[in-house]
């Protein structure tokens, strides 16, 4: 039983770190909450629904297709948006209430589009494997392998290609990254292009461990702002640390509270890091 | 039939106004991003009821809703207000969350998806003629009382303090205020005011449950707000009696067009978010605000 939930606990930890680390770079250099992330995860699922099931797409041609788009739209709202209030100096604060004007719009432009009901991908339901007194889907073998290739591909982008090294520069100090001659703008783009890519495979594999609905993305944004803090602000790696934790947190406290309040777990781990590390696990003051 | 109908508007224009109004402080004329104000407008109401159904006189409910709201105001600002500004947006949105996901599943206390009903509202039998009338005055002397109070406020010391956090935090700490107690002071404040409303939200519903207070209701004071100008009082109740003025006049046009229930709701709130987006970056003062008052 407690085996179960701890398989349980990394899958879906593993989808809140894949989510965690775009939002926790996207805080650490253009230091804002972005509360439209949760979203952009939902948009990114149905997208990969509306290629595979209305269109008729191979399922994994379906979530290039959507991984690429969530992407672009990305980097179209930096465009836009984020772009043009850079320029003003705009406030962070003023940066968060247009991030949740933009959640607002995402997820009913979804229900305005698809609907408010639960949608599922055209794959063939396979049965689980048992392990003993464990059962282990495949769906869940292909989640965990998906992860695990995404954050080795995240810290081969971070730590051997120049655009990763400017992005950690950037998350350092942004001043100092633009006197050395940093394109600070092609930098934020490219964080964009791998926040919001690994949002839709985020997306993606939470349709696939539970379903697709409109609301999937925001009752993971509390998980994924506290994965965010934990592992530090700006900090991909421990964005990662963080979204297990909290994953296998959620999933084990079934044990003993009733599964309705896993999302209340997340925020008590939120509140206890905010009283005693508010610097995150992995960070320094 | 009409008259009926406008007394009905403005009845709940006016309770959203009062809900608006708390987090004009806290947003508008404080700095403080709370995104979930819903929390304490559905603390405010489920304590009034469910204290009064088990016979507590229906004032001292009230005043327990609201002081309960208050409480809780406080307990979000003491982990996030001396850190960033932005955690208490963060721990807002989680808190207002798990208040919806409380009273969905506490059914032994609150009814769970059914809501309560059956509850006593304030002279119910003494009122005989039309008691949304009656509602309307007590719920527009409220109004006009909590404005002018926020008003006296704004303009004392306390009240200036209070700006000089949201335009630069690092001038009050210079001049030795304490600005965390003041931050508090007004999370708190704006809290009560949401408990309050909420009080009366129940009065004129007859009938709560777990629906009322998804988060949307949130960002309906959120438009109040930034349509009216934040850090504007008058221009928050405008605010709030256009945002009910348009969605009435929505539910004219239903008959009209040619879509889903569902799709109009979702239109509705699309136009929401995209009018925060626009006003944030085009117009932060808002339609009645002066800009050389608000530097953002």
């Amino acid at each position: 039983m407690l085996l179960q939930l701890l398989v349980n606990g990394i899958v879906l930890g593993s989808i809140i770190a894949l989510a965690a680390i775009g939002l926790s770079m996207v805080y650490g250099i253009l230091k804002f909450a972005n509360f439209a992330h949760g979203d952009f995860l939902t948009f990114g699922a149905y997208l990969a629904f509306v290629f595979n099931v209305v269109f008729g797409f191979y399922f994994i041609l379906a979530c290039a297709v959507s991984v690429i788009l969530t992407a672009m739209v990305g980097v179209g709202c930096d465009y836009a948006i984020w772009r043009p209030m850079r320029m003003k100096n705009a406030n962070r604060v003023t940066l968060i209430i247009i991030s949740i004007g933009m959640a607002l719009f995402i997820r009913n432009l979804i229900i305005f589009m698809w609907g408010a009901d639960i949608k599922r991908y055209a794959l063939p339901v396979k049965r689980g494997i048992e392990f003993g007194t464990i059962i282990i889907t495949q769906n869940q073998i292909v989640e965990i392998v998906v992860a695990v290739a995404c954050m080795l591909l995240v810290h081969y982008i971070l730590k051997k290609t120049f655009i990763g090294k400017a992005m950690r520069a950037l998350a350092d100090d942004i001043d100092l990254a633009k006197v050395s001659g940093i394109d600070v703008d092609r930098v934020i783009r490219y964080t964009w292009v791998v926040g919001m890519a690994l949002a839709s495979v985020s997306g993606i594999l939470y349709g696939l461990l539970a379903n697709i609905n409109p609301n999937m993305g925001w009752f993971l944004l509390l998980p994924m702002f506290a994965a965010t803090i934990l592992g530090g602000i700006g900090n991909p790696y421990g964005a990662m640390a963080g979204g297990i934790m909290i994953g296998l947190a959620q999933e084990l406290s079934t044990a003993i509270l009733p599964p309705e309040y896993k999302m209340a777990v997340a925020f008590a781990i939120l509140i206890i890091v905010l009283l005693l590390r508010p610097q995150g696990i992995m960070g320094t003051s | 039939m009409m008259i009926e109908y406008l007394i009905t508007i403005l009845l709940i224009a006016s309770i959203y106004a009062i809900f608006a109004l708390g987090l004009n402080l806290e947003w508008g004329f404080t700095g403080l991003v709370n995104f979930g104000h819903v929390a304490f407008l559905a603390i405010g109401a489920y304590t009034t009821v469910l204290l009064s159904l088990h016979g507590v006189p229906l004032f001292v409910s009230v005043l327990v809703g609201v002081a309960l709201a208050g409480a809780f105001g406080a307990l979000l600002g003491i982990p996030t207000l001396k850190l960033r500004e932005d955690y208490l947006a963060i721990v807002t949105i989680g808190f207002a969350e798990i208040i919806r996901l409380f009273l969905l599943n506490e059914e032994w206390l609150t009814g769970g998806p059914m809501g309560v009903c059956g509850y006593p509202r304030p002279f119910e039998d003494i009122i005989t003629g039309d008691y949304n009338l009656f509602m309307l005055s007590v719920v527009l002397s409220i109004l006009i009382l909590c404005y002018f109070m926020l008003e006296k406020l704004i303009k004392s010391p306390w009240g200036r303090v209070l700006k000089s956090i949201r335009e630069d935090e690092d001038v009050p700490v210079s001049l030795g205020k304490n600005v965390f107690v003041y931050k508090i002071q007004s999370l708190v404040l704006g809290s009560m005011l949401a408990g309050l409303a909420g009080s009366l939200l129940a009065f004129y519903l007859q009938y709560i449950n777990p629906r009322n207070f998804m988060p949307i209701e949130t960002f309906y004071a959120w438009i109040a707000v930034v349509l009216g100008g934040s850090g504007n009082n008058k221009g928050t109740v405008l605010g709030a009696v256009i945002l009910f003025c348009f969605f009435s006049a929505t539910r004219f046009t239903q008959e009209y067009v040619p879509l889903h229930p569902t799709q109009m709701g979702a239109l509705r709130i699309m136009l929401i978010g995209l009018l925060l987006i626009l006003f944030m970056m085009y117009r932060p003062e808002g339609l009645f605000g002066k800009k050389e008052e608000l530097m953002l």
